[in-house]
Order: structure tokens, then C-alpha cells, then sequence
């Protein structure tokens, strides 16, 4: 079954998406900022990231930044999940390869996981 | 000899006397010049006096677009001195780096312009104007009147970075509610009563409309701070309406509202936008018309071809604006007493977003409406080279 890896430092948030996410029958990995999700992505080998931006230590941008000089790590798919959604932020995502970007207020778990869903695809 | 001298000196003496007449008229004259001239200089002074203590900068060209005047603020503003300035032609101002951005934006006929802002140089935002000078009929120059905003600027940048800071900060817990109750209702955290639904439904409710007005706060936020349209593209307008009105039939069924939306002419041609933007601006028009309707009542959206352009327009049999708000009715978080009547829960922000989304996009907005029979807004989009100069900004 195909590996997720969550990246998110709000709680509430980590815990509905891995419940939902595990019910359908994923394999769950979290991550609680940049560095532990640049530490998990390297040794569980995840097939998708669910990455936030602003989070403690390593935000999500600089996350990326470090995945695309990584061969391996650049071709794992990202979809960002974010309160924020700026054009401009949604360009740099862009540039540094993020399949999509799901604004929180925006969207619930259910429709989170139909995104997922689309780019496993 | 005396005899035939006599009538000699008789005409002598009496021209003598004639021209000692001409001469206190001469001097007479002179006199009245001087006084005239005086007055004048004292005029010219007072004059001279109020333009050096304006408090705005100013320069002045004349017909031939050569710069005669520059008083101690724009000497100041522009950190040049006016000796350096004079004489000189508008074009050949761009030599000093601190005037090339202004000589640009003013055109080497200068240009007529009313507060364009203009960032000369880091911390310094002018607000530019001109003004045609005319004595009697005959043109004599232009004036270029140089307003520092800057402290203003300044000020809305900090309030607009607060404002964006706290919006964002709010979106955070919003989001951890909204998931919640949203997996709550879903069942997905475990059965739950059906009176228990019923509270967390609206719950859920109460959240998405904070939530809506949040988004309404930082929409307006981004616009003030003047990067809102983003990568703008050809696209059908008709099928963004037509997207935007299903949406709503899916909704809105149960108020017995009946919404028709009637596309006038044949083969709209596309329009450069932000379609993101556009949508955002067609859904607060539609929400405002079904809002301050009552039911059964009747919403009509029509969409023309006009000269130029595309005319959007939105009629519906609501409850109206009254004459004396009309004005204001653009303004940031205004809501007319008629409406304010009726419900409370507007933010205020939706019309003035959505001007700044079509004025934006180069085009116009405004409404017919009486008290009591409804209202008529209607906005026009640009198409073919119309929207040559807008593509330039972006």
C-alpha cells in the first residue's frame, strides 16, 4: 500500500488526516517540522508528501528546497497544505515541483484524500 | 525787426509751454508705469512667496516643455538644486538618476495626470500631478505639482501586514474547526445523535461564515497593498459566469429565488483575466443580489457585447439602495441602513473587492437602483486592444 508521509506541526490537523488517511487503508509516517519530515522522507521512502509551510525549525519552501538537490527526493510528489495561498507562494511551490496546493480553510480531510487520490493516479 | 520778431517768440514761448505741458504728462505717465510696475513686483513677490512656501513641490515648464521654475520642496523632494535645473528640457531631466522614473511617467509633452503614485527612490512615494497653465486662451506651460505620501504609505504598510499577519493567524485554529466538525458530521469520529448533528451542523455553519469573512478581509488586504491580479489570461468570460451562476442554482433552490442568467450576443469574444479574481467578483455581485432579495423574488444576469468590450450586468428585485448611501456604496465596510435592516451578517467588503477586481482589469462598475425596486449593477471588461496598456503592467 502506498506510504504518506504528513508533514505538519498543527495537531488537531495531523491526527483527522492520518485517521482518515489510514482508515482508506494507507501507510501513515508524520513529521512535525522540516527537518524530522527531511529525515523520514530520506529513510521511509514515501510515494506522496503532504507538506505545510509555516512550521517550526524548517518550513515547508525550505523543505523543498533541500528535496530537489536530493535525486531521489525530487521525484517524490508534494501536494502542499497550507493557511496561507498567496500568487506569489503559489509560484514558488510551483517552481520547486508541488503538484498542488490545498488551502485549509478551503478543503476538509474527504477532499484532501480525493486529491491524493488524482495524483497517485 | 522787434515787430516782425514778436510773432516769432509768441509761437516759441507757446510751444515751450505746450511742451512743458507734455513733459509733466510724460512724467505723469512714468510715474503711473512705476507705481504699475511696482505693484506688480509686489503681486509677482506675493506670489513668488506662496509657490516657494507650498508645501507641495512644484515644477514649472513652459510651452516648449523647458523647466523655468522649481521651488524649495521640489528642490528638497528631488534632492537637486533648482540653478541645476533650469532651462533645461523636460527629456533632458532623465540625466539626474533621481528624475528619470518621474520624466518617464510624465511624458516628454507632459502628459496630463492626476495623483499617479510613483516611487522615486527607496522611502520616498510621490503622488504626481499635472496641470495645463493657461493665461486667458493661450497655453503658457505645465505645471508638475509632486505630493510626498510616503509617512501615508508607510502607515498602510504596517496596517496592511497586520492585518494580513492576524488573518492568517485566525485561518489556523478556523481550519483545525472546520476539519473537525466536518469529520464529526461525516461520522468519520464515531455516530453521533441526530440533535447532536444538528448543533455541530450549525456549528460548522457559523465557522465557514467566519471563515468568509476572513477571506474578505484579506482579499481586501492584498488590494491595498496593490499585488492582486496575478498572471492574467485569455479565457471565455461567459463560461466563468456561467460556472459561477450553476453554483449557485445548486444552493440557492430553497430560497425560491429564481436566477436566469442570458447571454445576449452571439460569440463573446475572450477576455484577458485573472480568472481566479473574476470569479471572486461575480460571486459577491451574485451573493449581494439573493442576499437583499426577498423571496420569491427574481435574479437576472445578462451579458452583451459593447463597444470595446463585454458588458456585465446583474438586475435584481430586492430591496434597493437608498439615494442619500448611494454614494458610499463602494466604500470599504459600507452597509446601507435598508440592508443592515435585513441582515447582519456582511462584512461590508464585497462591493469595494469587487471594483478593485474590475478596475483592475481596466474596466468599469456601477449600479441604477431605487429604494424599494431593486438594483441594476453592471461592470464592462475590455477585449481586443483595449487591453493592450493593462497587459504592460503586468
Amino acid at each position: 500500500m502506498l506510504k504518506i508521509l504528513i508533514v505538519e506541526d498543527e495537531e488537531i490537523l495531523l491526527n483527522l488526516l492520518q485517521k482518515k488517511l489510514i482508515e482508506i487503508g494507507y501507510d501513515i509516517v508524520s513529521a512535525r517540522d522540516g527537518v524530522e519530515g527531511l529525515e523520514k522522507a530520506r529513510s521511509q521512502n514515501p510515494g506522496l508528501i503532504l507538506l505545510d509551510i509555516i512550521m517550526p525549525k524548517m518550513g515547508g519552501f525550505e523543505m523543498m528546497e533541500e528535496m530537489q538537490k536530493d535525486r531521489n527526493l525530487k521525484k517524490i510528489p508534494v501536494i502542499i497544505i497550507s493557511n496561507s495561498g498567496q500568487p506569489l507562494e503559489l509560484d514558488r511551490a510551483k517552481s520547486l515541483g508541488a503538484k498542488d496546493w490545498l488551502v485549509k480553510t478551503e478543503f476538509d480531510p474527504k477532499e484532501v484524500i480525493e486529491k491524493v487520490r488524482k495524483i497517485i493516479k | 525787426m522787434e515787430n516782425r520778431k514778436a510773432p516769432k517768440t509768441q509761437v516759441l514761448e507757446e510751444r515751450a509751454k505746450e511742451l512743458e505741458k507734455s513733459q509733466a504728462a510724460l512724467m505723469n505717465i512714468l510715474e503711473d508705469v512705476k507705481e504699475a510696475q511696482e505693484s506688480a513686483e509686489e503681486e509677482r513677490n506675493k506670489t513668488l512667496a506662496v509657490i516657494n512656501n507650498f508645501s507641495d513641490g512644484i515644477l514649472f515648464f513652459d510651452k516648449n516643455q523647458r523647466i523655468i521654475l522649481a521651488n524649495p520642496q521640489a528642490e528638497f523632494i528631488l534632492g537637486i538644486k533648482s540653478s541645476d535645473l533650469m532651462e533645461k528640457l523636460i527629456g533632458e531631466l532623465k540625466a539626474f538618476p533621481s528624475l528619470s522614473s518621474l520624466v518617464d511617467l510624465v511624458g516628454a509633452e507632459i502628459k496630463n495626470l492626476s495623483r499617479k503614485e510613483i516611487e522615486l527612490k527607496k522611502d520616498l512615494v510621490l503622488e504626481v500631478s499635472t496641470v495645463r497653465v493657461k493665461n486667458k486662451e493661450e497655453e503658457i506651460g505645465s505645471l508638475i505639482i509632486l505630493h510626498d505620501v510616503t509617512r501615508e504609505k508607510r502607515i498602510e504598510m504596517m496596517k496592511t501586514e497586520f492585518v494580513s499577519l492576524v488573518a492568517h493567524q485566525l485561518r489556523t485554529p478556523l481550519s483545525a474547526i472546520k476539519w473537525t466538525l466536518k469529520m464529526l458530521l461525516d461520522g468519520d469520529l464515531g455516530q453521533i445523535s441526530n440533535e447532536q448533528k444538528e448543533f455541530v451542523e450549525k456549528t460548522y455553519r457559523s465557522n465557514e461564515r467566519m471563515i468568509g469573512l476572513i477571506n474578505d478581509l484579506l482579499d481586501a488586504t492584498r488590494i491595498e497593498e496593490g499585488r492582486y491580479l496575478f498572471k492574467p489570461q485569455l479565457a471565455s468570460f461567459e463560461d466563468l459566469v456561467k460556472s459561477v451562476v450553476e453554483a449557485y442554482k445548486d444552493n440557492f433552490s430553497n430560497k425560491k429565488i429564481d436566477i436566469k442568467f442570458t447571454v445576449l450576443d452571439k460569440k463573446l469574444p475572450g477576455v484577458m483575466m485573472d480568472a481566479e479574481k473574476l470569479r471572486l467578483a461575480v460571486q459577491n455581485l451574485i451573493d449581494n443580489a439573493l442576499r437583499y432579495t426577498l423571496s420569491p423574488g427574481k435574479v437576472e444576469i445578462f451579458l452583451r457585447r459593447k463597444e470595446g468590450g463585454i458588458e456585465f450586468q446583474i438586475k435584481d428585485s430586492g430591496v434597493g439602495i437608498p439615494q442619500d448611501q448611494q454614494e458610499r456604496i463602494f466604500t470599504k465596510f459600507f452597509r446601507a441602513a435598508n440592508v443592515l435592516r435585513l441582515d447582519t451578517e456582511g462584512s461590508g467588503l464585497g462591493l469595494f473587492i469587487a471594483q478593485n477586481i474590475v478596475e483592475a482589469h481596466n474596466g468599469k462598475i456601477w449600479f441604477e437602483s431605487k429604494e424599494g425596486q431593486g438594483a441594476s449593477f453592471y461592470f464592462t471588461l475590455p477585449v481586443g486592444e483595449e487591453f493592450g496598456d493593462f497587459l504592460k503592467k503586468f
